[in-house]
């Protein structure tokens, strides 16, 4: 520990610490811009300038280390002269005039720190130099104009993300923000993950579809979790008068620094599907609207007038743990069903129950991916179906880590390692054997042939498993390619060889909440249609072109949906659906973290969830429904993923 | 003791500023009573005393040889003067003009603009003041309170004139900085 004084006022802290971080412990408050709690301190716009004794200048303190004995002053003449100054020329550099900016009051750090210290004009009239606007990215604007090249995007990209898309070109005050050094950004490498755009401390990158729509404290902000697939990052949804208007990262989250990716910023601000607002049926080929009472009549009709172990029963994964757990007691339990299944063919979250068998908690959180000096990754496509862990990959130092990637397809992820294995293809047994091989012993048998057999563009990649024995903390990844019922046995291998050497081992479960399904007994995989009545509960997910044709072949189709689509047109009995922003829900993450989804919007009168619409059907057919899925999905998750 | 006088003007504006003055409403006839209102463009007297007011109310910047005069005279004919709304204090919504220049700026409006024919053509009278790089007030004569806002709050213009009627120099705070 450090001891040093702040404004006199004592104060300790853990050697490391910057002067900002003591100050701010201290109780004091230095205004920054450039600083960000999630980035590397880099002391780019020098607003948070403090006078240290003994130092000959001022100092910036969010990058200046703290010392034993040090004696800080954050008020001073000195400093806040320095500040004023230092704002001065930030506003004389470009078009700082907020009267046409949409970032004003509160929602700009710019703005904000002016009116800290009191400024009210600008002592040094701006330059008036035109910059480059850059409107070709579908989701935001970059305005040069308003940028004070402070960076925080730029760090964002490349520290948090791991794209490092975004750059600065030219010098002093000519400094431009480019991606992939001047390309338009819509056609750059850019990956729409709209991290940049939230740490922007002004209005130069901004959101296209919410800009202009109102400041941050018109807008309701509900904190909740995203379930656009299973990671579960964490997100604050933005309404305003029943609209949602955009969604952030809950960058006070540790997990993954709060970042989102373009799935959970931009998917549910884009779904452009026209809505369901009331029950519908097919009458002379044509789907016609039906009260609710007769819509239930009917779908309860369609039930009893067949034996019940026919009728088939699907439910999407972005459903909340409540309504799957309710759906299988409905389907499962009461009505005894054929068959109760989730929409897909990935059976990752199955594998992994059927392992935890075996091994018991044999799984790790996410978080082990922090620390990771070196990665397996197994039939998973990290970068494109669970972005954010990829991001926590992808952001590693490219030449100090370990990356061997067995995937189906070409893998994006191999692009930032140089230290790489990678196979196209399943080889994933082989990459076992020879990793199996090389943790006892140098050089193995396998390698050396498969390097004479593959030439010398294989002998790099190979060579890397030789250094398997010095690798600190590996992880292995399995994702949906080979994470199937059919491998079971080369997972057993695998998960051996994981607990002999430390590493530890992440299945990558699904959809949202495709785990928590699988722990109620929900199948995976089903085969669509073939039954004389089937209920398909798609909410507002999307069915892929697989389950629109096994559906075809099938007989009464009841389907509950949020949107009017390709699949519902097929439907006998349309239900409408809330969306997930509707109602409120649990979600089991792909780690087994149970988070909330909270209620940001109000529905339609006449949208139900899952839950409603089943407890109007049991109470037509009879019979109570329970719904204990505390008891069921928590138990079960400490058995498989380790505390 | 008299009252103090006050006078106001507008230059490069969009009258919003005095819109927003007008806004204080019924508080108008509480001013009255601690200010003498002299000239204002919304009034009949156009033209601050000659033998001077003691505070002198400028909207707008300087975009043109004629603001450039008025605010010269207001200036020499005021004791305090106050650069009120965005365009008086930093240039405001004409100084986007500065970032293409003023040829660029009448082409696009007199000559390019959609509902123009070929018959289009920029006003040359003589007559007219000419046209200069934009400027806040402060950039040409000196101002002593400075009150941002697009366009400041009614109640921001009240405290204002209400503290200076009152020998008090407003404050710097929420209420007084607010740009927009």
């Amino acid at each position: 520990m450090i001891k040093l004084t702040v404004n006199e006022l004592p104060v300790e802290v853990e050697s490391g610490s910057t002067v900002l971080e003591a100050v701010q412990k201290a109780g004091f408050n230095v205004p920054t811009l450039c600083y960000h709690p999630k980035l590397v301190p880099y002391g780019a716009c020098r607003l948070c300038l403090v006078e240290v004794e003994g130092a000959k200048t001022l100092q910036p303190s969010c990058t200046f280390p703290a010392a034993e004995g040090m004696k800080v002053h954050t008020d001073t003449e000195k400093t806040k002269a320095a500040r004023h100054f230092v704002l001065s020329m930030l506003f004389s550099e470009r078009n700082h005039f907020c009267m046409y900016c949409q970032d004003t009051d509160g929602d700009c750090d710019l703005q904000q720190a002016a009116y800290d210290e009191g400024m009210n004009h600008w002592p040094i009239t701006p330059a008036y130099k035109p910059f480059y606007v850059d409107t070709s990215h579908p989701d935001f604007v970059l305005d040069n104009n308003r940028c004070i090249i402070c960076r925080r995007c730029v760090r964002t990209c490349a520290e948090l993300v791991g794209n490092h898309t975004l750059g600065i070109e030219e010098r002093g005050s000519a400094n431009i923000l480019v991606a992939d050094g001047n390309v338009p950004l819509g056609e750059s490498t850019c990956i729409s993950c709209g991290n940049c755009v939230q740490v922007c401390p002004t209005g130069a990158l901004i959101d296209r579809r919410s800009m202009y729509q109102g400041r941050e404290t018109d807008l309701t902000h509900t904190n909740s979790i995203c379930m656009d697939c299973s990671v579960g990052c964490y997100r604050v949804v933005k309404t305003r008068d029943n609209r949602l208007v955009r969604i952030d990262g809950d960058m006070d989250a540790t997990f993954a620094d709060g970042l989102l990716c373009e799935m959970g910023r931009y998917n549910p601000v884009k779904e452009n599907r026209v809505r369901v607002n009331e029950p519908l049926i097919r009458r002379e080929g044509k789907l016609q609207p039906i009260s609710w009472d007769d819509a239930l009549n009917v779908v309860s009709t369609q039930l009893k007038a067949h034996d019940s172990t026919e009728i088939k029963a699907y439910i999407s994964g972005r459903q909340s743990i409540e309504n799957l757990s309710t759906f299988q007691n409905f389907f499962k339990d009461n009505y005894k069903v054929g068959q109760t299944a989730l929409f897909g063919h990935d059976e990752s979250a199955a594998v992994s129950i059927e392992l935890a068998r075996e091994f018991g908690a044999f799984e790790s959180d996410l978080g082990a991916l922090e620390e990771a000096d070196a990665a397996v990754i197994l039939g998973a496509d990290l970068v494109d179906d669970y972005p954010v862990a990829g991001f926590m990959l992808k952001r590693k130092p490219g030449e100090l880590f370990n990356m061997v990637l067995v995937t189906k397809e070409e893998n994006k992820l191999a692009d930032n390692f140089s230290n790489r294995l990678v196979s196209v293809g399943e080889n994933y047994e082989q990459i076992i054997n020879l990793l199996a091989c090389h943790k006892t012993a140098g050089s193995c048998e396998e390698t050396d042939q498969i390097i004479a057999e593959e030439g010398l563009a294989a002998r790099r990649a190979y060579r890397l498993l030789e250094s398997v024995q010095t690798w600190q903390h590996p992880v292995i990844i399995v994702g949906k390619d080979f994470a199937k019922l059919e491998n079971l046995e080369t997972l057993k291998k695998l998960i051996r060889y994981s607990q002999e050497v430390g590493a530890k081992v992440i299945i990558m479960k699904g959809d949202t909440n495709s785990f928590a399904a699988s722990l109620l007994g929900l199948e995976v995989n089903p085969e669509m249609g073939e039954s004389p009545v089937a209920f398909y509960a798609i909410g507002d997910g999307h069915a892929c072109h697989h389950a629109v044709d096994g559906m075809k072949n099938g007989g009464f189709k009841i389907v509950q949906t949020s949107y009017m689509d390709e699949f519902a047109e097929l439907a006998d009995v349309i239900l409408p659906s809330k969306i997930w922003a509707e109602e409120e829900g649990h979600y089991l993450t792909t780690d087994g973290r149970i988070e909330l989804n909270r209620q940001a919007l109000i529905p339609g009168v006449q949208q139900r969830s899952v839950s409603e619409v089943l407890a109007g059907l049991a109470e037509k057919s009879g019979f109570s429904l329970q719904s204990d899925w505390q008891a069921v999905v928590t138990d079960k998750i400490s058995s498989i993923v380790l505390a | 003791m008299a009252k103090p006088k006050v006078a106001s003007d507008w230059l490069a504006g969009c009258a919003g500023c005095h819109m927003s003055f007008l806004d204080m409403d019924e508080r108008i006839i509480e001013l009255t009573k601690l200010v003498d209102l002299r000239a204002t463009p919304i009034t009949d007297l156009k033209e601050p005393d000659i033998d001077g007011v003691d505070v002198g109310i400028l909207e707008g910047g300087i975009s043109n040889s004629h603001n450039e005069e008025v605010a010269i005279r207001m200036r020499e004919r005021c004791k305090i003067l106050v650069a009120l709304g965005d365009c008086a204090v930093f240039g405001g919504v004409p100084a986007m003009r500065n970032f293409v220049g003023a040829d660029e700026a009448l082409k696009r409006a007199y000559i390019e603009t959609e509902s123009t024919d070929e018959s289009g053509k920029i006003p040359d009278d003589p007559e007219l003041a000419v046209l200069q790089h934009v400027r806040p007030v402060s950039d040409v004569v000196k101002v002593d309170v400075f009150l941002p806002g697009c366009a400041p709050h009614a109640d921001a213009i009240f405290h204002v004139l209400a503290e200076l009627a009152q020998g008090r120099m407003p404050e710097v705070n929420e209420l007084t900085n607010k740009w927009h």
